[in-house]
């Protein structure tokens, strides 16, 4: 069953032209010439029930106003976004309570009182039973430590320890779909790690469905199993990594430890492509699609005898920056 | 969500905003008392110049004085439980409203409550000044005591249509941002005009003032039958028709406005 | 040449805003008009004095032009605010007095409000209101002097004020007071000798009526500019208070360290 139907969607801001010249504030304010700018094109995907997928992009891309457009903040120029089978802009109220949202950059906990106060106040929001509350909350303090601040004001807790609060509130009222927006900007490696782990359990034990937008390749890598690619309003890919890295077709690198000498023939397969050789270790670049690795292996072995092979597939922030 | 849901949240985010403040040591009482201070002698040139002159196109300074005491404390209505309205521009320029659309309730209701305070100063000045005028009307036998319960009425319809106003305008927010100019005499400057008799303008202006921005149903057009037995009763019921669809429409308009909503970069 | 470039930096720092600064002027002009229908309501029916309702107009429209000269400065001349920040300190270590320092920001900023907002407001008013400008040079010429003069009254008072803030975090009770007083006390809407007596006689006590109602007098031809000598004393007082509370500002800071 999907989760998220987007179609067609398209998003244009018209920005009012800066006149010029004398009085120049006034006539801006009269004028009616608009700078038009297309921040999503033409965006059309499917996500299904118990998907991780990752969106990402360069800055200005579109992604927070793809973001902004599922979740209802922003109207969409023309196309469609259904929920669950619920429309976010025309029934925002009833579709905003089956999801959660979590931005990077602004906490949705309420700044000056301690952070159970801000849980309260969305379980009545949300219409969450008092028990339900208390079984989730348990639940959640386990999984995110949050018993060492529960009773502090959101606006003295670090970077780490608010994220942590803010995935829990967006949690509070068990909704299937969650939207994080740069959950693990600004984050040490340990937070990372933890929150993470968090997503994971919530997508694989709980089976959420959820959307990560992210400018970290280790949260895409680690944790979706699908990976949506904007770039100038439009998608330029919508698969899953490993295939992602074969339509890339970044070669792998490959670093041969010879024992003893090796020679390399003038003539070799233009599959492979030498690019470094020192003492006893060979660097060469090889497209796998093209040549399988035994065969490869193979060639490798005529040069010399081997003793230690060691493979690097490229990273995938170089497959992103191919696609970007 | 039902109506005594959202208004038991409604009381919720309140307590909420009061103890958000309480944990600063915030002089909230000082500032409005000074706010009150300034309002006051404002209304103190004006009774200089009354008290020289003696009346203003026939209008004594007791009904100046009702004319002023009303319109602070339907403003000090608005401003306590709408002050966020008038605030808007923050919330446009620094992209906050996403936060508030993310959640399942109508956005004023989860807007309105954030900023919630008690204006003891003006209700003190207002309260004063209205005293104060009733006493010396009523001493001199010009009203009687059912003016009381409806100067309460009109305070609130006067509320009611000053928050119309101060929507309407926030709500061009969504299209040029910046609206601090235009509130400037959308609310401050129309204002200030009704605190006095609207006979004193040309026809033009008198003219906006009860149709555009409508300050003249909140203390004048009332007053002219509660003070001086012009029109007939009939005026009353108009008034909160006039609050009532003044409410409607700009409730449409902001909802049509939000649709528009651009946000902020990224 | 400092001073020269603390000013006009100010002055274009405000030129972004013009657009903005128009807009608000019609609210600003907004008001005067509103003043000046009451004055001709209230002519209809009284006799006004020497002003007549013709003068009373042309008192309205000058007083409410000035008051950006005189009366709307930037708030404790941006003392509190340095305070809070505790950015006062390294304003105090400068080789320029924090006095002359601030006086010539402040200058820029008066210019550009004289420039961009007096003058347009004043502009609307004559046309509205078919206004006479004063046929003698020398009237202008007083009337500037008084202008200059209520501005720098102004700029003295606004110091002090800001001043005050190293002391107290409600200076804004002596920001908003001193609007209070300017109300009441400087001819702001009503000429001075039509207050109470006892009343006037406290408003001559202070500087205030120096910064709206003398001028004022004198450009409407009223006055021939002797008053100027009470600015002239009035500038010469301030000034000496505004040193010594700089002295006491600098002795606080280096006993407390900002």
């Amino acid at each position: 069953m999907t989760m998220i139907t987007a179609r067609h969607l398209q998003k244009e801001f018209k920005t009012p032209v800066v006149r010029e010249g004398r009085f120049s504030g006034l006539r801006t304010l009269f004028s009616r010439e608009y700078l038009s700018k297309e921040a999503v094109r033409d965006i059309s995907f499917d996500i299904g029930k118990g998907e991780f997928v990752g969106y990402i992009g360069p800055n200005g891309a579109g992604k927070s106003t793809t973001i902004k457009m599922l979740t209802g903040i922003l109207h969409p120029t023309s196309g469609e976004v259904l929920l669950g089978g619920m429309n976010p802009h025309q029934e925002r109220r009833r579709t905003v309570g089956r999801l959660g949202v979590v931005f990077g950059q602004r906490s949705q906990l309420w700044w000056d009182l301690p952070v159970k106060d801000s849980y309260d106040i969305l379980a009545e929001m949300y219409g969450v039973r008092a028990e339900d509350k208390t079984k989730r909350l348990a639940q959640f303090a386990e999984l995110l430590d949050l018993e060492s601040f529960w009773a502090t004001p959101v606006r003295k807790l670090s970077l780490g320890q608010r994220m942590r609060a803010d995935l829990a509130a967006s949690m509070l009222h068990d909704p299937e779909l969650l939207f994080l927006d740069e959950p693990t900007i600004g984050l040490d490696v340990n937070a990372k790690r933890n929150i993470r782990q968090f997503l994971r359990t919530l997508n694989e034990e709980f089976g959420k469905t959820i959307l990560l937008t992210t400018h970290d390749m280790d949260d895409i890598e680690q944790l979706c199993n699908r990976v949506m690619v904007i770039n100038h309003g439009q998608l330029t890919y919508d698969g899953s990594i490993p295939s992602l890295r074969d339509t890339i077709g970044l070669p792998t690198l490959i670093r041969v430890t010879y024992r003893g000498s090796y020679h390399i023939p003038d003539a070799i397969s233009s599959a492979i492509q030498i690019t470094g050789a020192e003492n006893q270790i060979v660097t060469v670049e090889v497209n796998r699609k093209e040549w399988s690795t035994m065969d490869i292996l193979k060639q490798l072995e005529q040069w010399g005898e081997i003793e230690d092979v060691e493979m690097k597939e490229p990273d995938f922030e170089d497959i992103i920056h191919r696609v970007y | 969500m039902k109506t005594t849901s959202w208004f038991t949240l409604y009381k919720m985010l309140i307590r909420t905003s009061i103890r958000s403040r309480m944990q600063y040591k915030f002089n909230f009482v000082m500032a409005s008392v000074l706010a009150a201070l300034i309002q006051i002698s404002e209304f103190l040139m004006v009774a200089l110049v009354l008290h020289k002159f003696g009346a203003i196109k026939g209008w004594s300074l007791h009904e100046i004085g009702y004319l002023f005491a009303i319109m602070t404390l339907s403003k000090t209505l608005y401003r306590t439980f709408g002050n966020e309205v008038h605030h808007l521009e923050k919330y446009l320029v620094g992209g906050e409203l996403d936060q508030l659309l993310t959640r399942p309730m109508p956005v004023l209701l989860a807007l309105l409550p954030q900023n919630f305070r008690i204006m003891a100063g003006e209700v003190l000045q207002g309260g004063f000044i209205l005293c104060w005028s009733l006493a010396g009307m009523m001493h001199s036998g010009q009203i009687g005591w059912t003016v009381i319960p409806f100067s309460l009425l009109i305070i609130l319809t006067g509320a009611i249509i000053l928050f119309s106003i101060g929507l309407a305008t926030a709500t061009l927010g969504f299209w040029t941002t910046r609206i601090e100019e235009l509130q400037t005499i959308t609310e401050d400057a129309a204002r200030t005009a009704a605190q006095y008799p609207l006979t004193l303008y040309p026809k033009w202006m008198s003219g906006i003032l009860l149709t555009v921005i409508p300050v003249g149903f909140v203390n004048y057009v009332p007053s002219l039958y509660l003070l001086r037995g012009e029109l007939g009763a009939w005026v009353l019921v108009a008034i909160v028709v006039v609050a009532i669809l003044s409410l409607a429409a700009s409730l449409r308009f902001w909802k049509f406005g939000i649709t528009k909503y651009q946000s902020t970069g990224s | 040449m400092l001073y020269f470039t603390l000013a006009s930096k100010a002055y274009s720092r405000n030129l972004q805003y013009r657009g903005a600064h128009m807009v608000h002027n019609l609210a600003s002009a907004m008001f005067g008009y509103m003043y000046a229908c009451l004055w001709i309501g209230i002519g209809a029916d009284h006799s006004l004095g020497e002003y007549g309702t013709q003068g009373m107009i042309s008192y309205i429209a000058f007083t409410q032009s000035s008051l950006w000269i005189s009366g709307f400065l930037t708030n404790g001349l941006g003392i509190p605010l340095t305070v809070r920040t505790g950015q006062i300190a390294l304003d105090l270590m400068r080789p320029v007095h924090l006095f002359t320092h601030l006086m010539a920001r402040e200058w820029g900023q008066i210019a550009y409000q004289f420039v961009y907002k007096s003058i347009p407001i004043y502009l609307l008013f004559s046309i509205v209101f078919s206004l006479q400008w004063p046929s003698e040079g020398s009237t202008l010429l007083f009337a500037a002097i008084g202008l200059a003069g209520a501005s720098y009254l102004s700029i003295c008072m606004n110091y002090i004020i800001g001043a005050t803030a190293m002391w107290t975090t409600e200076s804004s009770w002596l920001h908003w007071g001193n609007h209070a007083m300017m109300n009441l006390l400087a001819g702001f809407f009503i000429p001075l000798e039509w207050l109470p007596d006892w009343l006037e006689r406290i408003a001559w006590l202070s500087p205030y009526p120096f910064l709206l109602y003398v001028p004022t007098r004198i450009y409407l031809g009223y006055e021939n500019g002797s008053l100027l000598w009470g600015t002239l004393i009035w500038c010469v007082l301030m000034t000496f208070v505004c040193l010594a509370i700089t002295q006491v500002l600098r002795r606080k800071v280096e006993v407390q360290g900002g």
